[in-house]
């Protein structure tokens, strides 16, 4: 793991010491260098992990959201330079410099095995997620912003810590890798309940699940463009990947407390797919289909079926790639109108015809159209939800539609119809926004060939 | 059969739109004499504004461009959209480029593409068909449904 957290973590002086106009040929430069040192850890072997060190190890779950990890970090910075351009240097290196601090974070938190190391990089990430939203957005609100995201996911992870506390002392250990063996023979008590919640709640806050999901359309909307993206493609699987791991460890008579959390998800998800329906602006609408998309995430988790955890890798990736597009699609529009409502900028498709590609096959992905990633990860996580309980398929097959109907409400609300009297003020798009969309777009798309590598460990 | 009194009206609308139409489309000097309409009541007359300049919008509409907004595309209209500076623009499009298609996607690719039995699944496949070919030729089950031999198994006491 050393040779992907040094070089990141040198990546600081990088930005530093850089002359202001190679600032950003140097960082974008080095970190898609650094994605490709991430590449090795592919190489799994059969359902064990690879075991670096005795701090790090990669297995089937966490490599693909460590390359999602390191490849976003150049995706981020390409996305920054226009509205960073008028910044004096330090300031721009400042954010740089967040950003990499992020990455490192989340770098050692998807390889952690100790539990504590993983718990103390989890909360480290609030550190510059919260500098970033609060520094850099663009609105008053993001100050509101900044505070929900951050109490919130506080809040629901102090528990953790006390749970991993409980863990260590009980357990002796807190070594995943050993704590998948703990033999918890525990009858039902309440003490195990709580545990069960302590352990969780951390991840639902984080996911979201939908009765704690107030910070996200806050902070996804208000956070600067490589805020958003790096929110919605990685932080928002921290809570994913947490689950995966933490339900491998704890004692099977406990299921039971999943029941609540999987009905908030059933309807939550119905719901925050209807909110979209009803979204004027596009980053929020952007941001409540996350919190759909999520929550099959939290249900294909707390089924723990095999199908459901490959489902649910599969989703994680696809999303984290697909969210991060639209928010970028999202932010090109943003820096022509400095507007997030949809309507001031529509009629799109006559005038950037390229970025209507761009959109067109976004909005296919969300949609989870077949071959696409996105559809594996739905499917798996249907049938897997079928076979839990029937009755789910009625709320998974409305909310498969809804989400239908506002990824292609957003399409032709964006793209077709009649252009506006202003569309003479758009300028034509850049080669930095066309590249930005397709380093998105081939990954997703080459990852339909070979999905095996994003259906984690079950697979 | 329509009343003329009943038309009138309807026409009154119908050319009035025309020449609504054609006024919009064709400016404020579609009609540079004075007339009147033989089938309406219509009266046309040039606008008493021919000639002289529109006033400056004085309300700043939320659609125009801010003022502060830089058009990358006025000083390099091949601009790339990175930098201001022609040079620099063009070195970021080229480093992105190569580093992020040609290196990592196409070298990304070519490695996963040719990874080793991505978790043993085509040594699973022929070991288990080894195993059956040897169970099938020695009369053994196939399959048995005790994955661990249960005389091993130790169960704690009955509590």
């Amino acid at each position: 793991m050393l040779k992907i957290i040094i070089p990141t973590v040198m990546l600081i002086p990088l930005t530093w010491l850089s002359k202001s106009n190679m600032l950003w040929i140097n960082s974008t430069m080095y970190s898609l260098m650094i994605s490709m040192t991430c590449l090795p850890l592919m190489n799994q072997f059969c359902d064990n992990s690879l075991n670096l060190s005795m701090l790090f190890f990669s297995d089937s779950l966490s490599t693909p959201l460590l390359m999602l990890t390191t490849w976003l970090l150049p995706l981020m910075i390409i996305a920054s330079q226009h509205h960073m351009a008028k910044e004096p240097p330090t300031r721009k290196k400042l954010y740089i410099t967040m950003m990499i601090l992020l990455q490192i974070f989340l770098i050692m938190t998807f390889s952690a095995t100790e539990l504590i190391m993983f718990y103390i990089l989890f909360e480290a990430t609030l550190v510059p997620t919260l500098i970033m939203i609060t520094r850099w957005g663009g609105q008053t609100e993001r100050l509101n912003a900044g505070i929900y995201f951050l109490f919130y996911t506080l809040a629901g992870s102090l528990p953790l810590l006390v749970a991993l506390i409980y863990t260590q002392t009980t357990l002796g250990s807190l070594n995943l890798l050993l704590a998948q063996y703990w033999i918890d023979s525990s009858t039902h008590i309440w003490g195990n309940s709580l545990l069960w919640l302590a352990y969780m709640m951390a991840f639902m806050v984080k996911m979201p699940l939908y009765g704690l999901h107030l910070w996200l359309p806050k902070a996804h909307v208000e956070a600067p463009i490589a805020g958003s993206m790096v929110l919605a493609a990685i932080l928002l699987k921290l809570g994913g990947y947490g689950m995966l791991r933490i339900t491998m460890m704890l004692s099977p008579t406990i299921n039971f407390m999943a029941y609540p959390f999987m009905m908030l998800s059933l309807w939550g998800m119905v719901m925050t797919s209807s909110i979209c329906l009803r979204q004027t602006d596009l980053k929020s609408l952007i941001a409540y289909s996350s919190v759909s998309h999520m929550a099959l995430v939290i249900m294909a988790i707390l089924i723990q079926s095999p199908w459901s955890f490959m489902g649910a890798t599969a989703l994680m990736i696809a999303h984290g790639l697909t969210s991060s597009l639209l928010f970028c699609l999202a932010n090109s529009n943003y820096e022509r109108t400095h507007s997030r409502t949809m309507i001031l900028a529509r009629g799109l498709q006559m005038i950037l015809p390229l970025m209507a590609a761009w959109w067109l096959l976004a909005s296919l992905t969300n949609l989870a159209l077949p071959p696409s990633i996105n559809l594996i990860g739905e499917l798996f996580v249907t049938v897997s939800m079928f076979s839990w309980s029937n009755f789910s398929i009625i709320l998974l097959g409305i909310n498969i539609i809804i989400t239908a109907l506002y990824t292609l409400y957003m399409l032709i609300m964006t793209q077709r119809g009649k252009y506006t009297y202003h569309i003479h003020n758009i300028k034509p798009s850049f080669t930095r926004e066309n590249t930005l969309m397709s380093l998105h777009l081939v990954p997703l798309l080459l990852l339909m060939i070979s999905p095996k590598i994003i259906l984690g460990t079950t697979y | 059969p329509a009343q003329p009194s009943v038309m009138a009206p309807g026409l009154l609308g119908l050319y009035a739109r025309r020449l609504l139409a054609a006024a919009a489309t064709r400016g404020r000097l579609a009609a540079p004499v004075r007339w009147e309409s033989s089938s309406a009541r219509a009266v046309i007359a040039p606008s008493a504004a021919v000639g002289k300049r529109a006033p400056e919008p004085t309300v700043h509409w939320q659609e125009d461009p801010e003022p502060e907004d830089e058009n990358l595309y006025e000083k390099n209209p091949d601009s790339h959209g990175y930098d201001k500076d022609p040079v620099v623009d063009v070195w970021n499009m080229r480093a992105v480029f190569f580093f992020g298609f040609s290196i990592v996607l196409v070298f990304g690719t070519t490695f996963v593409a040719y990874l080793p039995d991505y978790r043993m699944h085509e040594w699973a496949r022929r070991e288990a068909e080894k195993l059956v070919k040897y169970r099938e030729a020695h009369g053994l089950p196939i399959m048995e449904s005790n994955r661990f031999d249960p005389s091993k198994i130790q169960l704690p006491d009955e509590d």
